[in-house]
């Protein structure tokens, strides 16, 4: 994901150094360039990537590193306060009544993300609302109302309307209700003066809490230019970072945030209502440095097992640490993770496994994975209750039957029974470590390094 | 586009001639640089040298990065003008800078010009009816481009049928729909969820039934990153046989440009490129790069919102608009 590649290269550099005791100027020439480079196929700005070089390098070489502290980790210390002094804090969005409003580039995701956002703080148990005011885009409206009831959220939108600032007000009285309302805004560029002109009028007749710049992660330089215009024009308050499933960086994003001094508000890493993440600095630089990211990891972990929980059939997630662990845990277990995402984005926050292991995989092993998770399903499906209690007593005869039933082989149905062994032994691991502390747990698997998945 | 680039260039000439002109003199090294004066006077020409003009190629370096160039394809550059220029003899009553640029535009249009061929010429050759495959990611502009090309080929005397094969956006029928409606052209879609390629086909079918000379097919934008809908996209390309295919990227696009642009060719074999927002964009970096990854001319600049606001990419042109 983000800055991966910047990720993977300074890990490298900061390796070989590993031993030193002390780091001599080339040493520190050495990461400095590392960086450069790596920052620069982010996108992020010439001029931000020299003052932060210049600032590792001076503090590298002017700073002691403390009594019993060694040279390497010393610099990795420097380098991330400085990337945390340059990413900056997320955007503080408290979790009561407002008004935000979406603005950016025509195709930079407002729409999606204003779907997404609602979403999200309805889910926060703040119920919310989507007001639609681009009159210009043809099929603006249709996919704004489609996409609010994706995200079972009000919408407001009139697709006779032209005035966007009328739809606006009017769009404020009808979902009075609602106590978070996200105005999405038609797409428009800095050089477009009236389209300019109309935002302005856009934020004086609403009055919003909050604005939001939304940007494309693939932006590149111009991303400068068009932060300056909006922060001009309306104030920008916070930026949300799109299309981050991509390959993209999203370094311009970092740009528009020096450039509106404001912050990094939200993430958007994929097509639904749910693929959206609170940004996190510090969760975000030790994704970067290889150290893995406990905190989102604990958030979607949770969120997924509160949709678990959900289920019908009353399953308490905590109960895998009492008693045994049986097929009906496991099927849980594989719901709750689809529930997560996409497995490579899961993986990505799982400390110590993100990106060194993907290195490794064949690009479609993650796909593959998904496959496999779903045909287990499929299997467990096609086993009688007691079965999926006592997956230990299950026989060759019963394996042909499940088989048989599932449609699938009985090579499918012995890999699950193995699978599910596995899981049971890893889960034993973790038991009597405390209540389902799900950070602690995931700190416990950090020191494991790399043991693999786990029940997650 | 590539205004900001311009000026650097501009200062990048003058830098590369007061360089050459008056090399930096170590007081106590005067030696070989006095030698080198000497046989300059004694020929009437000067020899570029790397180190004279190592700063200046930094500071293009950096101009060509600001201006959104690939880093990769940045460095190519940078060695393109590197072996063009160092150890040319310049006559000293000629600027340095100026042989100096000269390497410059030859390579940007090397890049840049990559197979350009005369569209209008092709559009004519090319079977009827004729489909027109648009790709790319989510958000750059594929059926907005679509409404403008079908109002380009319909002031050229074509006539046109749009196929809605983004049968997954919330939304995509309805804007194609209007566009449609606006310009009075057919378009072919299905429910939401169908399967593009049999949208595509039934417009084909349609277009043949009704001689109709262009299919234009929408295709839903989708990451690069996706091994499901790449996959998908090259069923689409097989089962479609497009006669042409275009990649439409954003001129705003930064280093990421290359990336799409080189799984987009790879997954459904492009022709040539469309580059939106262009009117947006003041660095241009982006035409550069995917021209260079992909091999494939950019065709067009989509350069507003209105249907006319298509133009046709000439990139001597834009690069002597750049060398101003």
């Amino acid at each position: 994901m983000v800055l991966d590649d910047l990720g993977g290269s300074l890990r490298e550099t900061l390796r070989s150094m590993r031993g030193q005791g002390r780091l001599d100027e080339d040493d520190i020439e050495a990461i400095v360039k590392d960086i450069q480079r790596s920052l620069l196929k982010a996108d992020v700005d010439l001029d931000i990537v020299m003052e932060l070089s210049e600032r590792i390098r001076t503090r590298g070489l002017d700073e002691e590193p403390p009594a019993g502290t060694s040279a390497h980790d010393h610099l990795l210390k420097i380098v991330y306060e400085e990337m945390v002094e340059l990413i900056g804090e997320s955007t503080v969005l408290p979790l009561e009544p407002q008004v935000i409003l979406l603005a950016g580039l025509q195709g930079s995701g407002k729409t999606t993300t204003s779907a997404k956002i609602a979403w999200w703080f309805d889910r926060k148990g703040l119920p919310s609302a989507v007001i639609q005011t681009d009159t210009f885009r043809p099929g603006a409206y249709e996919q704004s109302k489609e996409m609010a009831e994706r995200a079972g959220v009000e919408f407001f939108g009139d697709p006779d309307a032209e005035d966007p600032v009328e739809i606006a007000t009017a769009g404020l009285d009808a979902t009075a209700e609602a106590e978070v309302r996200i105005i999405d805004t038609a797409g428009r560029h800095a050089l477009e003066e009236d389209l300019i002109d109309e935002m302005e009028a856009i934020e004086e007749a609403v009055d919003p809490d909050v604005n939001l710049l939304v940007l494309d992660a693939a932006i590149g330089h111009g991303a400068k230019e068009q932060a300056r215009e909006f922060e001009d024009t309306i104030g920008i308050d916070g930026v949300v970072i799109t299309k981050l499933d991509g390959t993209a960086k999203g370094g311009g994003a970092l740009t528009a945030v020096a450039e509106t001094d404001s912050s990094i508000a939200f993430l958007g890493t994929g097509e639904t209502v749910k693929d959206i993440e609170r940004f996190e600095p510090s969760g975000f630089i030790s994704r970067l440095l290889g150290m893995g990211d406990l905190q989102q990891l604990a958030e979607r972990v949770e969120r997924a097992m509160a949709e678990s929980d959900a289920d019908p059939e009353d399953w308490d997630p905590e109960s895998i640490f009492e008693g045994d662990f049986t097929l009906i845990d496991m099927r849980h277990q594989l719901e709750a993770m689809q529930n997560m995402g996409p497995l490579d984005q899961v993986m990505d926050l799982i400390p110590g496994l993100g990106s060194n292991l993907k290195d490794q995989l064949p690009d479609e092993a993650m796909d593959v994975t998904d496959e496999r998770l779903m045909r287990y399903r499929i299997v467990m499906d096609s086993m009688t209750d007691d079965e999926l209690r006592n997956p230990s007593d299950i026989g060759a005869s019963q394996i042909e039957r499940i088989a048989r039933g599932s449609g699938t082989d009985e090579e499918v149905v012995r890999e699950l029974l193995q699978q599910h062994r596995m899981m049971e032994q890893t889960l034993n691991q973790f038991r009597g470590m405390g209540e389902g502390d799900m950070q602690r747990m995931m700190k416990r698997l950090q020191q494991h390094g790399g043991g693999g998945l786990g029940p997650f | 586009m590539f205004e900001r680039l311009s000026k650097s260039l501009k200062s990048f000439q003058q830098d590369v001639d007061e360089q050459v002109e008056e090399p930096e003199v170590a007081e106590e090294d005067d030696g070989p640089s006095l030698a080198k004066r000497a046989k300059s006077y004694a020929t009437g020409r000067v020899i570029i040298d790397e180190e004279a003009i190592e700063g200046s190629l930094t500071e293009l370096e950096h101009a060509l990065l600001q201006a959104d160039v690939e880093i990769n394809v940045a460095e190519e550059i940078i060695e393109a003008v590197r072996s063009e220029v160092v150890g040319e003899a310049v006559s000293i009553t000629k600027s340095p800078g100026v042989v100096a640029v000269r390497a410059i535009r030859d390579a940007l249009v090397e890049v840049m010009g990559v197979g350009q061929f005369d569209v209008e010429e092709r559009f004519a050759e090319l079977p009827r009816p004729t489909t027109v495959l648009f790709t790319g990611v989510n958000g750059v502009g594929k059926t907005t481009t679509i409404a403008k090309f079908a109002h380009y080929l319909e002031g050229q005397g074509y006539s046109v049928v749009l196929a809605n094969g983004d049968t997954y956006r919330a939304g995509a029928t309805e804007q194609l729909q209007e566009h449609g409606d606006a310009l009075d052209i057919r378009v072919i879609s299905h429910d939401q969820g169908g399967d593009p390629a049999a949208v595509i086909y039934d417009a084909k079918e349609y277009a043949r039934a009704n001689d109709v000379d262009f299919v234009l097919a929408d295709t839903a934008g989708r990451l690069h990153t996706s091994h499901d809908l790449m996959a998908q996209l090259e069923k689409i390309d097989r089962v479609v046989e497009p006669e042409l295919t275009l990649f439409v990227d954003e001129a705003v696009a930064g280093q990421d440009a290359i990336n799409r642009a080189r799984e987009f060719n790879e997954a459904a074999e492009i022709d040539g490129t469309v580059l939106t927002k262009a009117d947006a964009d003041t660095s241009g970096g982006a035409a550069i790069s995917i021209a260079r990854v992909t091999g494939k001319p950019i065709l067009f600049l989509g350069t507003g919102q209105t249907y006319s606001d298509l133009e046709r990419f000439d990139p001597e042109v834009l690069v002597d608009r750049l060398l101003g």
